[in-house]
């Protein structure tokens, strides 16, 4: 009995002192891991629709579902959504920027975890751009990456199924 | 000092973590595939190793046998999220890079197993040297294994392109080609060991 309750009391001393250092630590890092995050949101936004200079995010429910884009004059000059779809290996996540007559201005890969050197490609330029210009109807031209084939599929797949599915209302 | 630097020394070669003790080869198989991951993964693994040997070492008279390793996993996991926290807060492009492979250093076995064979035996400053041994080792083995890997498999040096009209092969970006390297380089650890006994 007597053993049992100081291995516990050991145990809980390490544990109350562990804790401690990881609040210590964590009340430190929080502020500035809120900024990162804010930080890298904002930048892939920036990153599709470059001619905005704010971004209101339209909701419904919790989940946000586009976002609206301002120019300098306070009009609306885009919007943005999000597509994701399964690949490979993992779920891509794709950024995409509308113009107002509802064609792709850029498309950004936010978080994937594709094969390395195969399906991390579709994050390269080459494979991005040519999205640029294309509506709902022909972004079935994309041609996808040799070597990654479904990676690449997902993308195109995704886009072209959430931008049909949104064209009707954005506004 | 001579017996601190062997302690030291010990890590890079003679008992490399890697490549002669075989500690810690699942996150050096999936990390490995650029050498900025395999910098990453080293420095955080060798932070949280000096964390967690300097600890131990100092609570290695008041920690009762029977529970020696629950307490080892929390001051383990401790140092593993405060490495975390910082890495998020100053490095979060590296930290989406490693992904679960950061907090999946509690239950590497090489942070673990210096706990137990060493720490929990020796004095703090011995154990300080058999961390940063055994860091820089397991550090120097990631380099070396994803330094082969992106060079052959991706045709990049630290994500720089040295050779244009390379055509990659990528069998070795693949996992197939971590394991064909790891072994290889195995092989070639246990000549050199041999020759120096």
């Amino acid at each position: 009995m007597k053993e049992i309750l100081k291995c516990g009391l050991i145990l809980c001393v390490i544990c109350v002192v562990a804790s401690g250092l990881l609040a210590a630590v964590y009340s430190f890092t929080s502020a500035q891991i809120d900024k990162q995050n804010k930080n890298e949101t904002g930048e892939a936004l920036k990153q599709v629709m470059p001619r905005a200079i704010r971004f209101e995010a339209v909701k419904s429910g919790e989940e946000i579902t586009y976002y609206r884009c301002y120019g300098k004059d306070n009009k609306v000059n885009g919007f943005i959504f999000k597509a994701k779809a399964k690949g490979y290996s993992s779920e891509i996540e794709t950024l995409a920027g509308l113009s107002l007559q509802k064609k792709i201005t850029a498309i950004k890969v936010i978080s994937q975890n594709e094969t390395p050197g195969l399906g991390t490609r579709v994050t390269d330029e080459t494979f991005s751009q040519q999205f640029t210009g294309k509506s709902a109807g022909d972004i079935s031209q994309v041609s996808a990456i040799s070597g990654a084939t479904i990676s690449s599929r997902a993308v195109i797949k995704s886009v072209e199924e959430k931008l049909k599915e949104l064209q009707k209302i954005l506004k | 000092m001579k017996l601190e630097r062997k302690e030291f020394i010990k890590g890079i070669i003679k008992e490399n973590p890697t490549f002669v003790l075989a500690l810690g080869l699942c996150p050096t198989l999936a990390v490995s595939t650029a050498m900025s991951n395999g910098l990453g993964m080293g420095i955080a693994a060798t932070f949280v190793l000096l964390g967690s040997n300097i600890f131990i070492s100092l609570i290695k008279n008041i920690v009762p046998d029977r529970i020696r390793i629950p307490c080892y996993i929390v001051v383990i996991a401790t140092f593993v999220t405060i490495t975390e926290l910082f890495m998020k807060a100053y490095s979060p492009a590296l930290n989406r890079a490693l992904g679960i492979y950061v907090p999946l250093i509690v239950v590497n076995c090489m942070v673990l197993g210096r706990a137990e064979a060493y720490a929990s035996k020796s004095s703090v400053k011995n154990s300080i040297m058999d961390a940063l041994g055994m860091g820089l080792g397991f550090t120097l083995a990631l380099l070396l294994i994803s330094g082969i890997r992106e060079i052959l498999g991706l045709g990049t040096f630290f994500g720089y392109k040295i050779i244009k009209s390379y055509e990659p092969m990528f069998i070795f970006a693949l996992p197939s080609g971590a394991l064909l390297v790891i072994g290889l380089l195995m092989s070639l650890f246990g000549l050199l060991k041999n020759k120096k006994t």
